[in-house]
């Protein structure tokens, strides 16, 4: 019988290979998870054997999606922990700053070394037509992620706001834990470490909630947006002059949904999965298209990563500006945003973008008054008329962001504007319809599901945490299938991997 | 327990008549008590009490008892 397994191609399952990496969303993933949760099963009564055996799954899964750069994030956890420690611990506040700031200084630098090398090498080049090598370095999967999660361990501790655990072995459970190693949700050491140090108690509702989450996830990313991106999203953005200004409009709102449904599918999973270990993660998407303004979307729209600069970035440097009222609050807006641009990557588009979002928060920071006033004399103030005008106008802005975050060159945004204003050609979008049936209905499903109200969604998933285990194994099975089936069309990687 | 003179001046810049404040309140509780909000109470409170807060001491505040804690302790020393 064993004749007829090939161990070698066994073998590289297992082993780091850049082009073939182990998503959350892959089969290959879910077969290696069910197998893990149920040794982990095995061991419920040992809190430190189901701790191990999360740590050990965490380094094999990382090492398979970034080889030996594990051991950075073993540097980083051990880092972090004891200088973090040490600097809680330390009564003279000018040291307990100094440590504090050079714990800051190596984590910045270390994904500064990997993230922005080569971006600066281009800019000096580009300033001084030198002829500098970018340097042949691999982007650790994950580092903006993990970093992040890292320094909110170590900013809380010098601010005080939480004390430090005495575990390296549940902060490393802290910062490798598989399920938002790789694309977050940028998890509190705060709430995260207390939940390591209490018995974990799975419930019923959790694991019909985790299952709900992880179809959810699986439909979204593996459905969804693997489709509309391949089949349409991409081929329009990569020659915009190709299409008229109808398709590259569609394909800009099919870009909003498929970023969405990209990212927040990978965070469903990543609750859905955590759920089953018995760890509550926080959650990442609240609806953010029906935001009524940009600060209303920042609020609803990776609000790990909007929280953690808006506590450790935004407000001190607020505080700091008070004195200057609400343009030291605008001068605050812009350097988050420019951070919330260049944690994105080193690319001038995605700096764009923070320097759009942050213009866009800005005007509506100093005219807020105005439009309040002036809503009020026209007697608009809290109708349904004017929250349908404000989430229209929020949503078309976000997508002026959107089309620079996907362009790879300005000429390419450009380009995408340009058909759109002068080339538009309105009856194209009847052919378009005929010609992209199913890209269209894919769209559509995506909205119709994006803005359907809480109650139903709700509904549904007190129906799963209702039904027997069998029924909720049943449906899970056919979404993997699912999964299976679009995976042999070719899987496209996560959007927010690479950050 | 918190005073009338913080009460006041809250309610006072959040445009609100009245509001139960008490000391596990926390701003997110507060109607109208946002990012941009806080910045203007803090101001206020500064002008009132003629003192001056530390970066770190206000973001170590946790909620409005925190808040009348700290305020206290400036006003004592």
């Amino acid at each position: 019988m064993f004749s007829y397994i090939d161990f070698h191609k066994l073998l590289q399952l297992f082993i780091f290979d850049p082009q073939d990496h182990l998503y959350l969303s892959t089969s290959f993933f879910l077969f290696l998870f069910f197998i893990m949760l149920a040794f982990y099963r095995l061991f419920a009564k040992s809190k430190n054997a189901k701790i191990f055996i999360i740590i050990l799954f965490s380094l094999f899964f990382y090492y398979k999606n970034s080889g030996y750069l594990f051991l950075l994030l073993f540097f980083s956890t051990f880092l972090n922990f004891y200088l973090g420690n040490w600097l809680y611990k330390v009564k003279s506040l000018s040291f307990k700053r100094f440590l504090f700031l050079f714990t800051i200084l190596i984590d910045l630098g270390l994904l500064g070394y990997f993230k922005y090398t080569n971006f600066f090498i281009q800019i000096l080049n580009d300033l001084h037509s030198g002829n500098i090598q970018p340097l042949d370095i691999l982007l650790p999967i994950g580092i903006s992620f993990y970093t992040f999660k890292a320094m909110s361990y170590v900013i809380e501790l010098y601010i005080g706001t939480m004390e430090p655990t005495d575990s390296i072995k549940n902060f490393c459970l802290y910062m490798v834990f598989f399920p938002n190693l790789l694309m977050g949700p940028i998890d509190r050491a705060r709430v995260f470490l207390p939940q390591v140090e209490t018995p974990n108690i799975i419930t019923k509702e959790d694991i019909g909630r985790a299952v709900f989450l992880i179809i959810c996830g699986l439909f979204k990313k593996n459905v969804i947006a693997d489709y509309i991106s391949l089949n349409f999203v991409d081929r329009v953005f990569q020659v915009p002059l190709r299409f008229t200004g109808v398709e590259n409009l569609l394909a800009s709102y099919a870009y909003a949904l498929q970023v969405y449904c990209d990212f927040s599918g990978y965070t469903d999973m990543a609750i859905g999965v955590s759920l089953l270990l018995g760890y509550k993660i926080m959650d990442n998407f609240n609806v953010p298209f029906i935001a009524t303004s940009i600060a209303d979307y920042w609020r609803r729209w990776h609000i790990s990563l909007s929280t953690w600069l808006l506590d450790y970035l935004f407000k001190p440097l607020q505080m700091s500006f008070r004195r200057m009222r609400i343009f030291g609050s605008a001068l605050a807006i812009f350097i988050t945003f420019i951070g919330v641009g260049f944690w994105h990557g080193a690319n001038w588009m995605y700096l764009l973008f923070g320097l759009i979002h942050s213009t866009f928060l800005a005007v509506s920071l100093l005219t807020i008054k105005y439009r309040k006033a002036f809503y009020d004399k026209v007697g608009l103030s809290g109708t349904k008329s004017l929250k349908i005008f404000q989430i229209l106008i929020t949503f078309h802005l976000l997508l002026i962001g959107a089309i620079v975050f996907r362009s790879d060159s300005l000429q390419t945004a450009l380009n995408v504007f340009h058909q759109i204003f002068t080339f538009f050609h309105g009856a194209v979008f009847f052919q378009w319809i005929v010609g992209y049936q199913k890209v269209c209905i894919l769209v559509l499903l995506g909205y119709i599901l994006h803005f359907i109200p809480k109650s139903i969604d709700n509904k549904v998933q007190g129906l799963l945490i209702k039904s027997p285990l069998v029924i909720q194994a049943f449906v899970l099975a056919v979404m993997i299938i699912v999964v299976v089936q679009v995976e042999s069309a070719q899987l496209q990687p996560f959007i927010y991997f690479s950050f | 327990m918190i005073s009338d003179r913080l009460k006041n001046i809250i309610l006072k810049e959040l445009n609100l008549t009245n509001f139960n404040i008490e000391d596990s309140t926390i701003a997110s509780q507060v109607p109208g008590w946002d990012s941009f909000n806080h910045i203007n109470i803090i101001l206020a409170i500064e002008k009132d009490y003629n003192l001056r807060f530390k970066g770190l001491e206000i973001l170590k505040v946790k909620n409005i008892g925190e808040l009348q804690k700290l305020i206290d302790s400036k006003i004592q020393s």
